[in-house]
């Protein structure tokens, strides 16, 4: 929907969007959108679009990762700026959530149904097909089966997340919006998330995932957008974003049977701006120039007759970048 | 309809449907100690006191605002309402839904209380046949309950605390001032029903009806704006 209250800098057409690889095409897009609590800035000038597949919405708590999912399904208005999901306005249309599924942050649920009258409740009020097939296939999907007949109210919160899920998938949307699907979830649990949320994006549907565990997003999908202070820090493939912060060093961790040698070795090199050493025989070295470093290391380890376990680079994690714009 | 079916899941599975019925039978313990210890007035006399003092001005909006503000004012205060917003459903069905489930609590909570309040205040010695007392307050209340249940719904979608400022009103306007201030009367819910029910009970169908249109208008009026405001609600 336009939701347009004061004027805005021209925005950029939806291809040329960040977020988007060149020629792909926005599914959701937002264009100069702002939100504001009167003296409070939620986002700022957001301008960004997001494509089929998985992409995860990166940022600290309060960086305005959940305004940004709230804005895009239509349940707050932009102060202004432009937002667009499939080409509609979404804010005030009630029939574009047919195409969207939301597994809000909120913890509380109708704590007198059972999860599966919580899942064909929404299969129901989505109109869907043959509700009670929906509800049983989803309910499945999110391997809920065994507790769906108990009340919402005594689910433990990785159970509420799975069937937050599961009522935000009943009716296959083409957009799925997840914020912070994996709190609260224990190992197993979240490695059947993850495989799922991978499985719906390899299916071609939109699966926008919030999470501020930068380990998690990680193994979701390379496609970020950072969100901190909320504004738009980084957008697009992660190892990109990576690649793009060359003024930073590197960090590369090495595991050798001569940690000692290896490291004066290292030193004398330019390149190498420190080292420092860990347990194990274990040294990290970062360098100021990762690929010429990386070209020296096994030069330099044949020279010295020592034998290399592991060479690793420790910083490549999106644990990483988001610190460095968070501290940027 | 889920809608419906859901809030009166949530009224039964919590407190309101429950409170509701409670306060309504309040009534019936005054009717117990007429009962037992009749004073100088007739049964019928009694019961009209008692409608007209206590059920009317203070316990019966209090029947019709617990599950009026709870209706959205408590999925907007646990954070489920995107559950019912993000559907493909107008606003004018939820609103509707939210207010059938609301007449479906307290209407009959009313009756009830009303019908038992009746059956003792009947066991006084030398009662007459309170049939149709009990016809007047239960149509009066069921108007008021129409009218109340509208007014407290739109409420609970523009005031945060919707069942404090509930409470002040009906402790302020429809118990203290509309009992003394004409004027203040002749703007609160507490008029309307006893005209209604002076209507009943004097055979006076043109008096019971056009005071239950007025109501039945200010009531889709009320539901008219709660759609408008559920349509531009902002949901955090």
């Amino acid at each position: 929907m336009t939701e347009t209250a004061m004027p805005v800098a021209a925005p950029p057409p939806a291809s040329d969007l960040p977020g988007l690889a060149a020629g792909e095409e926005a599914v959701i897009a937002l264009r100069g959108v702002s939100k504001w609590y009167g003296e409070v800035v939620a986002v700022s000038d957001l301008n960004f679009g997001i494509g089929s597949g998985v992409t995860a919405l990166l940022g600290p708590n309060g960086a305005g990762k959940s305004t940004i999912l709230n804005l895009i399904s239509g349940l707050i208005a932009a102060s202004s700026g432009v937002i667009d999901v499939l080409d509609r306005p979404v804010r005030g249309n009630t029939r574009i959530y047919r195409d969207i599924g939301l597994a809000g942050e909120q913890e509380h649920l109708y704590g007198s149904l059972t999860g599966r009258e919580f899942v064909r409740l929404n299969a129901i009020l989505q109109k869907t097909p043959d509700a009670e097939r929906a509800t049983e296939r989803t309910i499945a999907v999110v391997d809920m089966g065994s507790a769906a007949d108990r009340p919402l109210g005594g689910y433990s919160k990785g159970m509420r997340q799975r069937i937050k899920v599961a009522a935000a998938l009943v009716h296959d949307p083409r957009i799925l919006l997840l914020d912070e699907p994996l709190n609260g979830t224990d190992p197993v649990q979240r490695a059947s998330l993850v495989a799922l949320i991978r499985r719906l994006g390899d299916e071609g549907k939109t699966v926008v995932v919030s999470s501020h565990v930068l380990s998690e997003v990680e193994r979701f999908e390379r496609n970020v957008l950072v969100i901190v202070n909320g504004k738009l820090a980084a957008a697009g493939d992660f190892y990109a974003i990576r690649e793009r912060m060359d003024e930073r060093d590197h960090m590369v961790r090495i595991r050798c049977n001569h940690p000692r040698q290896f490291a004066a070795a290292l030193v004398a090199e330019p390149v190498t701006t420190s080292i420092r050493f860990g347990g194990d025989g274990r040294l990290t070295a970062e360098t100021n120039d990762v690929r010429r470093f990386s070209l020296l290391v096994p030069v330099i380890a044949q020279r010295e007759g020592i034998r290399l376990f592991e060479v690793q680079p420790v910083d490549e994690s999106l644990a990483s970048v988001f610190s460095y714009l968070v501290g940027k | 309809m889920p809608v419906t079916t859901l809030t009166l899941r949530q009224f039964i599975g919590g407190r309101t449907a429950r409170l509701a019925f409670v306060l309504s039978l309040i009534p019936a313990l005054f009717a117990a100690i007429y009962a037992v210890r009749p004073w100088d007035v007739t049964a019928g006399e009694f019961l009209i006191d008692l409608f007209r003092e206590l059920i009317v001005p203070t316990l019966l909006p209090i029947v019709v605002l617990l599950p009026a503000t709870a209706a959205f004012g408590d999925e907007l205060e646990d954070g489920t309402l995107p559950y019912l917003l993000m559907k493909p459903v107008s606003r004018l069905r939820l609103v509707l839904g939210k207010y059938t489930a609301v007449l479906l609590v307290t209407v009959p909570a009313l009756i009830v209380g009303l019908a038992v309040t009746t059956v003792i205040a009947s066991r006084a010695p030398g009662a007459e046949d309170l049939g149709r007392y009990l016809l007047a307050m239960s149509g009066a209340a069921a108007a008021a309950a129409v009218l109340l249940g509208a007014v407290f719904l739109l409420v609970s979608l523009v005031i945060p605390r919707a069942l404090l400022a509930g409470m002040i009103y009906i402790f302020a306007w429809e118990s203290l001032l509309g009992r003394f201030l004409p004027g203040v009367r002749a703007i609160s819910s507490r008029d309307y029903t006893l005209r209604v029910f002076d209507g009943l009970l004097g055979d006076d169908g043109a008096l019971a009806l056009n005071a239950s249109l007025t109501m039945v208008a200010i009531a889709v009026g009320c539901l008219i704006v709660a759609v408008l405001r559920l349509r531009r609600i902002q949901v955090d």
